[in-house]
């Protein structure tokens, strides 16, 4: 039931919020309900750790209602090494999407609800062991988001919002017509992704069949790569996150890019390499290539956005398209310690991520602008955001894969796994670092130093209240740069499994 | 040194910052008039009254009382040593006396008026010399740096006259901030050119004062500026002292770097203008420093009525001492308006045509000198 209750707490959470009478204008209530909804999801969490066996690769915690049973439907979840970090990082960025919301929100209680659906669908996302019940949950957190981008976002959000909701719905029905399509081909049987992997390799099999061959294989991981290419997003599906995270307000903008892109690195992992191996396998070397392609693209769309004196906030999107484009790599090469670095990556990027857009969202809260050319010299000790410029400084250093902190042990991971297999492409991504340096240091040198531009001459104060939420992010990052083995022992044995299905694709 | 230089006069509307000539000419001050800027500069020169007091003290304290001391560790001290204020010290409880001594290197450094000249006199030279040993006369190991390095114990002592005639200086300008402050408490100066008369009529009231100086040695008293050098308060320490730290020199450490290899230090020393005039408030830099150690001074002293105005901004009391500085830009030209006047050629306000001529010529110097600091800052004003 734990998992259930993970996913049913926010969701009656969200309800309760709607329907209760509370004032309409005034936000500490909702705030206040949000948050006791959080902490409780907070502890389910702590339960679920408690109760996970990290030396056990399977899925654990399991829970099975049958639904149509001739159909092969029911509600089946289930979390392993690969999904529970995931998920508690989900709850993680939830509370801190809360903390970071600001006491002037409009229709507060709609606002906190649709946070809460969002939460709720995500855990379902990573809980699921069924491909529908994923499909289902990972279209579901398509509806707050959305409207949390076209209610509370910019000046632009309603064309932000839309396209944000083209793109991902498009990716919602190609992942759907996979799932269909892999389904069908075990004769509608179930969409348990256990039975469902047997099905595709052909070893012990309970839904009959010698395997899946390759180039059917390759016909259902084209969508899938499309599909959850759209929602990550790697290069040329990636303009849709660019316009939504500008115009996302700073709170929307930590969940989008700190766990909703880890949706799409996930159902690669899980559905793509985990399900079709032989056609992963096949399609490795032109995946490397991709991921090059979307390491570099990324990095070289941040630096032009940096020397055009650009949006900060479009930087640290683009920087996440390349940041991406790492798992992709370690993907491809599909070894246990690459896998071990893609997971790592999608924590460590989380965090980082919602750290850098809550600081630009500070920025941009007290200076009324994210714009480089209209700031400078951040860093004033009197009148500037001293304490936000030292946690960018710590952002942009994990960012850029500095030791000591989380981005480099997934980086150093990635690399020194995918290097051996993918050299060239390897490398590449190793320059995709180092620009990730180059751009950043220009966003700091341009908005953190020199002398306090006349426009932000008279900032605000930073309240700690402001602080908190991007402290309480600094601090795992650090941690987990210098302790690593506080995340890697949770997801060892399922990285090794997924690798060990990845051989089945070489074997194969 | 070049005060004021005189230029043809011209149309008002033709001179750099001509329409602050036209308000000088008026009767009126560099900074403009408004119920906050005197409770601004009032309120900050009441602490800086304050500060200036314990410095003035603490420079004297060690002309007197340090001579020659090659080492004076406990120099800030005021022959107040004790455990409880040396922890005091190190915790940095205390008043910045390194600003005061920033100041009179600064003056020593750019000279002016008859100090300047009386120390490289042969008189001075003289009287130094037999102080110097008096002093090392039992101190073998001084008597041979001495020997070796002729100049080097005396230049110590020419530091030494300027530690106590900057102490004298601040004396009296102390005295006449506090003054101010009196008068303002007891509603007397409600607007700037009161402030600035005030500031005036205490100059010129202190002219003529003289500036002395000289130490005990065994029992005997050394003369070092006898008062026949006839040195005096406004003339000798007071023009000097604007000119170096308001005009030249002395930019409040922390707020701007010069690069002397990029060619931002004139070579010559008349075209410095990195006084206090001159000087961003706003501190430059990651590294914390405040904008300068004397508003970490002031900061202790700011009245209530000046305190509730910082406390009503928009960063409260985290930018406090860059409200103090830029208040304190506002005094120092007020102060700067009363000097001006004070040694103007005619009074400002004189309709006579050739004074007003006179008058603007000598204000269009000053104008020159004055375009490029920050008075227009001060005044809300665009640059």
């Amino acid at each position: 039931m734990l998992l259930s209750c993970l996913i049913g707490v926010p969701l009656v959470g969200a309800i309760a919020l709607g329907l209760l009478p509370l004032p309409e204008q005034e936000a500490k209530p909702a705030r206040l309900g949000a948050l006791a909804v959080w902490l409780v999801t907070v502890g389910l969490t702590v339960a679920a750790i408690a109760q996970f066996n990290p030396a056990d690769s399977q899925m654990q915690l399991l829970e099975t209602v049958p639904w149509i049973d001739r159909l092969g439907l029911g509600y089946r979840l289930g979390i392993d090494g690969l999904s529970l970090p995931l998920l508690a990082l989900n709850v993680l960025l939830t509370g801190i999407a809360i903390f970071a919301t600001g006491d002037k929100i409009r229709r507060p209680r709609f606002y906190y609800a649709l946070l809460l659906l969002l939460s709720a669908s995500v855990n379902g996302a990573f809980a699921a062991r069924d491909l529908l019940l994923f499909f289902l949950f990972y279209e579901l957190e398509l509806i707050p988001l959305y409207l949390l981008i076209g209610i509370w976002g910019g000046d632009r959000r309603g064309y932000a919002a839309t396209k944000f909701l083209i793109y991902t719905a498009l990716s919602g029905i190609i992942i759907l017509a996979a799932f269909l399509a892999l389904a069908g081909l075990a004769g509608f049987q179930t969409f348990e992704y256990g039975p469902l992997l047997a099905f595709v390799t052909g070893m012990d099999s309970p839904l009959g069949g010698a395997g899946l061959p390759l180039g059917t294989q390759v016909l259902l991981l084209l969508p899938i790569l499309i599909g959850f290419g759209i929602k990550i997003p790697l290069v040329p599906f990636h303009t849709w996150l660019p316009d939504a995270h500008v115009e996302a307000s700073t709170p929307i903008s930590v969940l989008l890019a700190g766990v909703l892109l880890k949706l799409g690195t996930y159902g690669l992992l899980r559905f793509g390499l985990g399900l079709l191996p032989g056609a992963w396998h096949a399609a490795a070397p032109y995946l490397a290539i991709w991921a090059t392609v979307s390491v570099l693209y990324g990095a070289f769309a941040a630096i032009a956005q940096g020397i055009t004196n650009g949006d900060m906030k479009k930087m640290v999107a683009y920087s996440s398209v390349g940041h991406m484009g790492f798992i992709l790599l370690a993907a491809a090469a599909a070894t246990p310690v690459s896998l071990m670095g893609a997971e790592f990556q999608m924590i460590a990027h989380g965090l980082i991520s919602a750290l850098l857009f809550l600081l630009v969202g500070i920025v941009y809260k007290k200076a009324g602008t994210r714009k480089l050319d209209a700031l400078s010299g951040l860093f004033n000790p009197e009148r500037g955001l001293p304490l936000v410029g030292a946690l960018m400084v710590l952002g942009v250093m994990a960012s850029g894969g500095i030791p000591g902190m989380a981005g480099f042990i997934s980086e150093f991971l990635i690399f020194s796994g995918s290097f051996k297999d993918f050299p060239v492409h390897t490398l590449m991504s190793m320059v995709g670092t180092g620009l990730t340096a180059v751009y950043f240091l220009i966003l700091l040198n341009r908005a953190f130093f020199g002398r306090l531009s006349d426009r932000a001459v008279n900032l605000p104060s930073v309240s700690w209240w402001d602080r908190a939420p991007a402290i309480a992010l600094a601090v795992p990052i650090a941690v987990l740069g210098l302790l690593p083995s506080l995340l890697s022992v949770w997801s060892e044995a399922a990285t090794n499994s997924l690798a060990a299905i990845a051989r089945l694709g070489i074997a194969g | 040194m070049t005060l004021a230089p005189s230029n043809p006069p011209q149309p008002l509307a033709q001179l750099p910052l001509g329409d602050i000539i036209d308000r000088l000419l008026r009767g009126e001050a560099l900074l403009l008039d408004g119920p906050q800027a005197v409770v601004e500069v009032v309120g900050v020169l009441h602490s800086y009254g304050i500060v200036l007091d314990a410095y003035s003290r603490n420079l004297i304290y060690i002309a007197d009382n340090t001579f020659l001391q090659l080492f004076p560790f406990f120099k800030y001290f005021n022959g107040q040593i004790s455990l409880g204020k040396w922890l005091k010290h190190l915790w940095h409880d205390r008043i910045n006396y390194e600003y005061a001594e920033y100041c009179m290197k600064s003056m020593f450094w750019h000279g002016g008026g008859a100090l300047d000249h009386f120390v490289d006199s042969p008189e001075f030279r003289r009287l130094a010399r037999t102080a110097i040993a008096a002093k090392i006369k039992s101190n073998p190991l001084i008597q041979g740096i001495d020997r070796a390095f002729p100049e080097f114990l005396l230049e110590q002592v020419r530091q030494l006259a300027y530690y106590s005639a900057l102490g004298q200086f601040w004396r009296i300008m102390s005295d006449i901030f506090m003054d101010l402050s009196a008068a303002y408490d007891h509603g007397q100066i409600t607007q700037i050119p009161d402030v600035v008369t005030l500031i005036q009529d205490g100059l010129v009231a202190a002219a003529a004062t003289p500036v002395t100086y000289g130490v005990e040695i065994g029992g005997q008293r050394y003369d070092i500026l006898p008062a026949s050098a006839n040195l005096t308060f406004l003339m000798d320490t007071a023009v000097p002292y604007v000119e170096a730290v308001f005009f030249r020199g002395t930019p409040f450490p922390g707020t701007i770097s010069y690069n002397a290899q990029a060619g931002q230090v004139p070579v010559a020393q008349e075209r410095f203008s990195y006084g206090a005039l001159y000087a961003d408030p706003l501190p430059i830099g990651g590294a914390g420093i405040p904008p300068t150690l004397l508003m970490q001074d002031m900061r202790h002293f700011i009245p209530p009525y000046l305190h509730e105005i910082y406390e009503a901004g928009l960063r409260h009391e985290d930018d406090l001492l860059v409200k103090i500085c830029v208040s304190f830009q506002k005094s120092m030209f007020c102060v700067t308006t009363a000097a001006i006047s004070g040694l103007a050629p005619h009074p400002l306000t004189s309709t006579v045509p050739e004074e007003r001529s006179a008058n603007v010529a000598y204000l269009t110097g000053w104008m020159e000198r004055l375009s490029h600091s920050q008075i227009r800052a001060a005044n809300g004003q665009q640059p």
